[in-house]
């Protein structure tokens, strides 16, 4: 049930065609998991909490570096050396105090994964390497969660959404994963638009409204600013979404 | 057919910073074979070792996926191929 408070705070997105009180509270009973807590997930978590997810779970093994602070918009300097979640979950708990933020600082492994995520409504894929991207991958088609997957590199970026056994994986996607690089060239804004975008994509499948990047990869380049929509295609071999039994 | 083959950031220091590259050919893979030719680092960086393209790559003709990693997609004179990777950066 909305209250006074949140009709006045939501009510710009309320105004918009499709969406209504209905869709904004859809957002306050849905959970989403933001998996790390990088540059896309600062933005996908800032703009999930504006939106008013109820409940928004942000997990990361890390601490705030220096580095991050290029991208990283949750973390400022008085934050080095403070686990992101809860650097991250002070800021979006001042920014909107009538949600749930709940900070989660682990590290996601085969192990963990199904448990971090069940329950919830959506998974951000915001992390910053390849097998841990996979291993979200797996645990969402287990769970039929599904997963928006969003990448970077210098202003590159790509998302799409990933609905379990109905659009092709991250597996179906890329069958083989490129040797994992260390430290990789990024802008702010880069990560910013793409965690934005995956935020777009959250809610609007948590609302029920809209298109969604489902079976398509949304691809962009900052230094031609051109955007690119390809269909992706299922694998019917696919070891994840194929076999796995629920 | 004379087509233009975008060249991907992660692979312009292959082609000495270049960006477009005209070739020649009647299918996409023919096309990239020639652009394999004249710069020979591109093969292994978008091939395996079977010839097969990588599974991290995306061949896009006129912006459209060709959804086919035969690289048979018939082509005419003033398309354009894009060449795609993963990125994986968060």
């Amino acid at each position: 049930m909305l209250t006074n408070n949140d009709l006045v705070r939501y009510q710009r997105q309320i105004l918009y065609a499709g969406f209504g009180k209905e869709g904004q509270e859809r957002l306050k009973r849905s959970h989403v998991v933001v998996a790390g807590l990088g540059g896309l997930g600062c933005s996908a978590a800032l703009y999930l909490t504006c939106a008013g997810i109820g409940r928004v779970t942000l997990v990361d093994c890390d601490c705030v570096e220096l580095s991050n602070l290029n991208r990283q918009v949750l973390h400022y300097e008085e934050n080095i050396g403070e686990r992101k979640p809860f650097s991250a979950a002070q800021k979006l708990a001042r920014l909107n105090s009538t949600i749930e933020v709940i900070p989660l600082c682990k590290k996601i492994t085969q192990h963990n994964a199904r448990e971090i995520i069940r329950g919830a409504n959506v998974i951000i894929d915001a992390m910053d390497n390849l097998p841990t991207r996979f291993v979200l991958n797996e645990a969402c088609i287990a769970e039929e969660i599904p997963l928006i997957h969003g990448g970077v590199h210098g202003l590159l970026g790509e998302v799409t959404t990933i609905l379990p056994r109905r659009t092709p994986c991250l597996a179906c996607i890329f069958p083989e994963l490129p040797q994992q690089q260390g430290e990789f060239p990024v802008f702010g804004v880069t990560p910013a638009l793409v965690g934005a975008l995956q935020a777009t994509e959250a809610i609007k499948l948590l609302a029920g409204f809209g298109h969604l990047l489902a079976g398509k990869m949304l691809y962009f380049d900052g230094e031609t600013m051109e955007f690119r929509l390809c269909d992706l295609v299922r694998n019917p071999n696919c070891q994840v979404c194929r076999t796995r039994k629920v | 057919m004379s087509v233009v083959i975008r060249v991907h950031p992660f692979l312009r220091h292959l082609t000495g910073g270049q960006e477009l590259v005209e070739v020649d050919g009647h299918t996409t893979g023919e096309c990239l074979e020639n652009l394999e030719k004249r710069f020979p680092g591109i093969r292994q960086e978008i091939r395996d070792e079977k010839g097969q393209l990588r599974g991290y790559c995306e061949i896009l003709l006129n912006s459209e996926s060709t959804c086919n990693r035969d690289l048979s997609t018939p082509v005419k004179d003033g398309d354009v191929i894009h060449i795609l990777f993963i990125v994986t950066g968060g």
